[in-house]
């Protein structure tokens, strides 16, 4: 179901310069390792008070199974998602958990970053309209959400990669927006 | 000198023809319905009524929802599937409202209404956190969610630092097993794609009309679905309503039908023409539709079981019929009612006696029953005085054949009295079945009123398990004297069910105060955030690095917020759509709410609801289910009461009339009774309702056979007669027993073997008369 984080971009098309991308082709030049980890910063603007939150942690996901998303700074934490449950920890003490089921509006977001960091087009282009571009090895895509209920969530979402996806942002719509950017993948 | 008397009779016909003529065609005129739901012949008012009106809250929730759920692999397909369905069903008959589609930002709108209280309404945990004073985990909780890449639009850092609102709103969708999905309402945790509409129907389920134009405009759509590979199925007491129609009405032209063929062929082959037969379904006819007039007249609506009740009177009310005609047989066409009139009076008295007395019952179902069946006896009984000595006025003396033959059988049965060892060896087998009965138990299982066939039971569940609804008969009922009070007395129950919850002896519950707090509670939490804030809000915001002034806007925002969320201002949100499912009743004097326990729970944990409920004034544990089981047990209770006080009351009229010889009429159906109950009981049948309600006809019919035996001098054309009015009821209600509907079956069943005992025992207490035929 899950299927990539690896756009192999560069083999299909050596020579193009920039090119429109379509889910479809996403589809095709996907393909995706069975686990991948890494690190990556987080940075959480908040116009109302034009801060910028800054965290920096590692991640690690199991391809169907898990996505593992630690904040080691400022705060210690660990956000568990599995498609049917959401787990939020602080070192072995649990503070939350909400099954899938049982919320139905948390479980539709994690679903979207699940499907986002994945890179499980199928799913998304439920949700968005993709429009992207290509060059050389790098591309980048823009998905405007289609379903109204997500476009009350997100206005827009960026995407920026090479092999691997380097760089999500989630724009609100209302200024705010998260910015995550990853790093050290194997 | 006969004359005038004959030409007055003619009057009195037409006029009795005439009046069967207008009640039927005001009858029809009414358009009638017909009630399949058992229920409805149970008692309105046996207990409190507020329990009552509970109850009946509770089940309209599930009587007047159809659930549909559509699956398969194709996603769009099933989207587009949806579509079209609940198009077509918006725009049936019947049909209040479908809810598939969620409108733009609903679920945001729905949410942001409750924002300005987020201080006063706060989720379960939070609160017992501060209550125990765990600010810090309150603390990292809030910093966790601000760093978290799924929280994004959770209101602003200043109005709900501590994400007090999100947490509520994230708890609050809990229930069924729905997410929106671009608007749709789709099922989570299944692998194949699976969408639902939800159906609110503007009548009653069991309304033949709305069953044929909601249920028809579904399987119109199914029908193209099936093609294109998409399952429907379904959730909804209109299911079962439907089924139950459908199953009463092919059982009746099944069973119906080949109870008719049997008493046809049997008529013919012993009258050997056809015209007693049709002499004996005029008076059968009349009866049954002068009382299906009449009943529909006087009770607005007539119950499938008063019909198959009403198929009884044919039994009955056949033996008028068969004994004018086996007495024609004999004698000439003046002579016929002078020999008869009295035994006729008499059975139709006794009989009477016998249904009257269920009129007099505090049971709805069985004052129907009394009167359709108490109209359609007097109306065949006077079919047959009026009408049927002029329809055979030409008729010749035609002796029948079977007649002597039968009498033959009758004379090889012992007579008790030239027999007192048989005489012993019945009243040995009356003590055995006593005793049996003795040591029986009763039944009263709800299940005796399931009428639904299994796969619409299993795909019932199936729905309700893929939705995670629980659907639960069981709740606890609180009153007060204002609503205040109820949700205060909700919080302090609240608080104890959540105990049960923690030890996993119950799975959940659901109640108003979760999202309608008490304004006593709700001052409380006010007063716990503010404690949070003073203790962590300032360490909060240095651990966020965020300016100085970020702090004194977050303490302003919180004084500002002085709302509270009273009923009043909560009526006018929307949330409360769903909230006033909970509230029972509430005027000036007095408010009721409800909360509902969800899951199964064993007999332990009731006992532990009943207890928490007797300590607490106004609070009572309802469970639906068992108030039924309670119901029916009361019901047999009173019937088994009324039966004997009709036994009572028939002996009377009989020891007036016939002195010694009483005991002949009396015991044969009174032994039968006793027989038949010990007998389904050692079938492994508890005795319920149902073979109770089948006994007062098996003495209607025993008696009249008694009485038609004594009044003629058992005469072999009476013997006749009765085994022929024996054999028709058998035949009748006998082939019951073979309906799968529970009800039907058991009356069924009590009817084949009580009658038989009755024909059995009739000739073996006769009089020693030897009497050949008569003149």
């Amino acid at each position: 179901m899950n299927r990539c984080l690896l756009v192999f971009v560069v083999l299909l098309m050596p020579n193009a310069s920039y090119a429109e991308l379509s889910f479809e082709q996403m589809e095709t030049l996907s393909s995706m390792p069975p686990s991948l980890k890494g690190e990556f910063t987080q940075e959480k603007y908040l116009s109302s008070l034009d801060a910028l939150l800054v965290s920096t942690g590692t991640f690690s996901f199991q391809r169907d199974k898990s996505i593992s998303w630690k904040t080691l700074e400022p705060i210690k934490s660990e956000l568990l998602m599995t498609p049917t449950s959401i787990v939020s920890r602080q070192g072995a003490r649990e503070l939350a958990r909400f099954e899938a089921s049982s919320n139905p509006a948390l479980s539709i977001f994690s679903e979207l970053l699940f499907a986002v960091l994945t890179a499980e087009w199928e799913m998304l282009s439920n949700y968005f309209e993709l429009t992207g571009q290509l060059k050389g090895e790098q591309w980048q895509a823009i998905l405007i959400p289609v379903d109204t209920n997500i476009a009350q969530v997100v206005s827009r979402v960026e995407l920026r990669g090479g092999t691997l996806l380097d760089e999500l942002i989630l724009h609100e719509g209302n200024g705010d927006f998260t910015k995550i950017h990853f790093r050290n993948r194997e | 000198m006969t004359k005038p008397h004959a030409l007055s009779l003619k009057w009195v016909s037409m006029g009795w023809l005439l009046f069967v003529l207008t009640v039927s065609s005001l009858a029809i005129k009414q358009n009638p319905s017909f009630d399949s739901s058992i229920l409805a012949l149970l008692p309105k008012q046996t207990q409190q009524p507020i329990i009552q009106q509970a109850t009946e809250k509770m089940a309209e929730r599930f009587s007047k929802r159809l659930i549909i759920m559509l699956s398969g692999e194709d996603e769009e397909k099933v989207r587009l599937a949806v579509k079209t369905l609940a198009e077509g069903l918006a725009n049936t008959a019947n049909v209040s409202s479908v809810t598939w589609h969620i409108e733009d930002g609903a679920i945001e709108r729905l949410q942001l209404e409750q924002f300005p209280y987020r201080f006063v309404v706060i989720n379960k945990e939070i609160r017992a956190r501060l209550l125990a004073g765990n600010y810090d985990e309150i603390k990292s909780l809030a910093l966790t969610k601000l760093y978290s890449p799924l929280s994004v639009k959770s209101g602003s850092i200043t109005e709900d630092p501590f994400r007090l609102f999100s947490e509520l709103a994230l708890h609050q969708n809990k229930g069924l097993n729905l997410q929106v999905n671009r608007s749709l309402l789709k099922v989570s945790g299944v692998e194949t794609p699976t969408y639902i509409l939800m159906v609110a129907l503007s009548g009653e389920p069991f309304s033949t009309q709305l069953q044929q134009n909601v249920l028809g405009e579904v399987e119109r759509n199914n029908r193209v679905l099936k093609e294109s590979g998409i399952k429907l199925s379904m959730s909804g007491m209109l299911l079962h309503a439907s089924a139950g129609a459908q199953q009463a009405k092919s059982e009746i032209s099944t069973i119906g039908v080949g109870s008719l063929l049997c008493i046809v062929a049997m008529m013919l082959l012993v009258f050997r023409r056809l015209k007693p037969l049709l002499l004996t379904v005029l008076p059968v006819v009349v009866g049954c539709v002068t009382a299906a007039a009449l009943t529909i007249l006087i009770f607005g609506r007539v119950h499938l079981v008063t019909f198959a009740f009403g198929a009884g009177l044919v039994g009955v009310s056949v033996d008028y019929a068969l004994h004018f005609l086996c007495e024609r047989t004999v004698s000439p066409p003046g002579q016929v009612l002078k020999r008869l009139l009295p035994g006729l009076l008499l059975g139709l008295i006794s009989s009477v006696i016998a249904y009257a007395v269920q009129a007099i019952t505090p049971f709805p179902g069985l004052q129907q029953m009394a009167t359709f069946s108490v109209i359609g006896l007097v109306a065949s009984w006077l079919t047959v005085v009026l009408w049927l000595p002029i329809l055979t006025q030409h008729d010749s003396l035609q002796p029948v054949m079977m007649a002597d033959q039968l009498d033959v059988l009758r004379k090889k049965f012992p007579r008790v009295e030239e027999k007192p060892y048989f005489a012993l060896f019945l009243l040995f087998c009356l003590g055995l079945s006593v005793s049996a009965l003795w040591s029986s138990h009763s039944q009263d299982d709800i299940r005796l009123l399931q009428t639904s066939p299994a796969d619409l039971l299993s795909e019932e569940k199936n729905v309700q398990t893929v939705l995670g609804v629980t659907s639960s008969s069981r709740f606890l009922m609180v009153s007060a004297k204002t609503l205040e009070l109820s949700l205060q007395k909700e919080e302090r129950l609240l608080s104890k069910l959540d105990e049960l919850k923690k030890n996993g002896l119950i799975s959940d519950y659901q109640a108003l105060s979760l999202s309608l707090p008490s304004l006593k509670r709700q001052r409380e939490n006010r007063e716990l955030v503010r404690q949070l804030y003073r203790a962590n809000l300032a360490s909060f915001f240095m651990d966020l690095r965020l300016p100085f002034d970020v702090l004194s806007k977050a303490h302003s925002s919180f004084e500002g917020a002085t709302g509270y969320l009273t009923p009043e201002v909560w009526r006018q949100l929307k949330i409360s759509e769903q909230g006033k499912n909970f509230i029972v009743a509430q005027n000036n004097k007095a408010a009721t709410t409800v909360i509902r326990l969800s899951g199964y729970f064993d007999d332990s944990v009731k006992e532990k609801l009943i207890a928490f409920s007797e300590k607490e004034d106004g609070v009572f544990y309802v469970d639906q289910i068992e108030e039924i089981s309670d119901l029916m047990g009361r019901y047999r209770g009173e019937i088994m009461m009324w039966l004997s006080i009709a036994y009572l009351g028939v002996a009377m009229v009989l020891i007036f009339r016939y002195k010694a010889d009483s005991w002949r009429v009396i015991l044969p159906p009174l032994f039968a009774s006793v027989f038949t109950l010990a007998l389904l009981t050692q079938f492994g049948l508890g005795v319920n309702l149902f073979h109770l309600m089948a006994l007062i006809l098996v003495l209607g019919i025993g008696l009249d056979m008694g009485i038609f035996m004594a009044e003629t001098d058992e005469t072999v054309h009476t013997w006749l007669a009765v085994s022929l009015s024996s054999f028709t009821s058998l035949v009748a209600f006998g082939l019951l027993a073979l309906s799968k509907t529970p009800v039907l079956h058991h009356f069924g069943m009590t009817v084949l073997v009580g009658l038989t005992f009755v024909w059995l025992l009739s000739p073996i207490m006769r009089k020693n008369n030897s009497r050949g035929v008569c003149l």
